[in-house]
């Protein structure tokens, strides 16, 4: 039976205290782990990495509204096999928040999933391998905002037979 | 200078471990930055003035709500000693601080931020903090996030009292006060 994702992520934060003492606390953003992922020589396959935001916090979406905020970015290395064709992140909720009520901020909140597209070549070597990234964010609370973090995110990949 | 940058991947280190928790009545750190301008500015060159140490990056959208603060303050104050230092924990290159701080209307010099700043005032991670310094180069009070206008002022009139914050001053995180932070932005 494959669980969804929130329930994985549930299960993860089991006991997570993320934001009940903000400022005194700093903000996490965790990823529920992504199982091997299997790509047809030849095809591609979308892979969805789910992560959930600490109570309390939010991150800057994808596309914040002003250049001088941070966005939240998914860099993903991989092997010579596959191509990323894509990273497609969720469209940021419009907040405005106490600190600056007139004014919209793009973010993310509690849960939410990035996907990302892998190709391999018709002729790709078949097997298993390692992909590799991070996820940066910035994350604020309602009075305070704390410095871009990374967190790292890996999967396998492997590549089998058309 | 990748202030914060480096937070990234490295271990912190806390140097200054006595600027951890109450720092009421402690002598301020020295330091020497460089400012937007290219100058080096020390605090102790401030010594026999009120200092307000505002730590702050143009990614923090509530230090936004402080600067038209701090800048009406510098012109209402500054004739009775107060300066208004403000340190930028950015990445980001100066000239972008720079046109950060002019569109913001800032009057006051601009600091490029370190990692041994930080280090040196308890590991500044919670944006804004502001340190408030009396004429001694004592903390007076120290306001860890956004607060209310009058708060900043409060604390602004005792660095320049040189009234000795054990008693009177502040140190605080902004959500212990929710109500004042409310009062804020409005």
């Amino acid at each position: 039976m494959k669980l969804p994702l929130s329930a994985v992520l549930a299960i993860l934060l089991a006991g997570f205290a993320g934001g009940q003492n903000p400022g005194n606390q700093q903000p996490s953003v965790i990823m529920a782990p992504v199982g091997q992922v299997q790509l047809r020589a030849g095809a591609s396959t979308n892979v969805e990495m789910a992560f959930r935001i600490g109570e309390g916090f939010h991150i800057n979406s994808s596309k914040p509204h002003s250049d001088f905020l941070i966005p939240t970015q998914l860099k993903l290395s991989v092997p010579a096999q596959v191509t990323l064709a894509d990273v497609k992140y969720p469209a940021g909720k419009d907040e405005s928040f106490p600190f600056s009520p007139n004014e919209q901020l793009s973010v993310y909140t509690g849960d939410f999933s990035i996907d990302a597209v892998l190709k391999t070549p018709a002729q790709a070597t078949l097997g298993v391998y390692p992909v590799k990234g991070e996820l940066t964010y910035q994350a604020c609370d309602k009075a305070a905002c704390y410095p871009p973090k990374t967190l790292p995110v890996q999967f396998q990949v492997m590549i089998v037979k058309k | 200078m990748l202030a914060f940058g480096k937070y990234l991947d490295r271990t912190r280190k806390h140097s200054a471990t006595k600027m951890v928790g109450n720092v009421q009545g402690i002598q301020a750190p020295d330091f020497e930055l460089v400012s937007l301008d290219g100058r080096k500015v020390k605090l102790s060159d401030y010594r026999g003035k009120a200092v307000l140490l505002n730590f702050w990056a143009t990614w923090c959208p509530p230090c936004k709500i402080e600067m038209p603060w701090f800048v009406d303050l510098q012109n209402r104050y500054a004739k009775d000693g107060l300066v208004v230092l403000g340190v930028a924990m950015d990445d980001s290159e100066p000239g972008k601080i720079s046109e950060f701080a002019h569109e913001m209307g800032v009057n006051y010099p601009v600091l490029l931020g370190t990692d041994q700043v930080s280090d040196d005032y308890g590991d500044v991670q919670y944006l804004p903090t502001t340190f408030y310094i009396d004429r001694e180069g004592r903390i007076v009070a120290k306001a860890a996030g956004l607060f209310d206008r009058k708060q900043v002022e409060d604390d602004v009139k005792k660095a320049l009292s040189g009234r000795n914050s054990l008693a009177s001053g502040s140190d605080q995180t902004a959500q212990v006060a929710p109500e004042k932070k409310k009062e804020a932005v409005r």
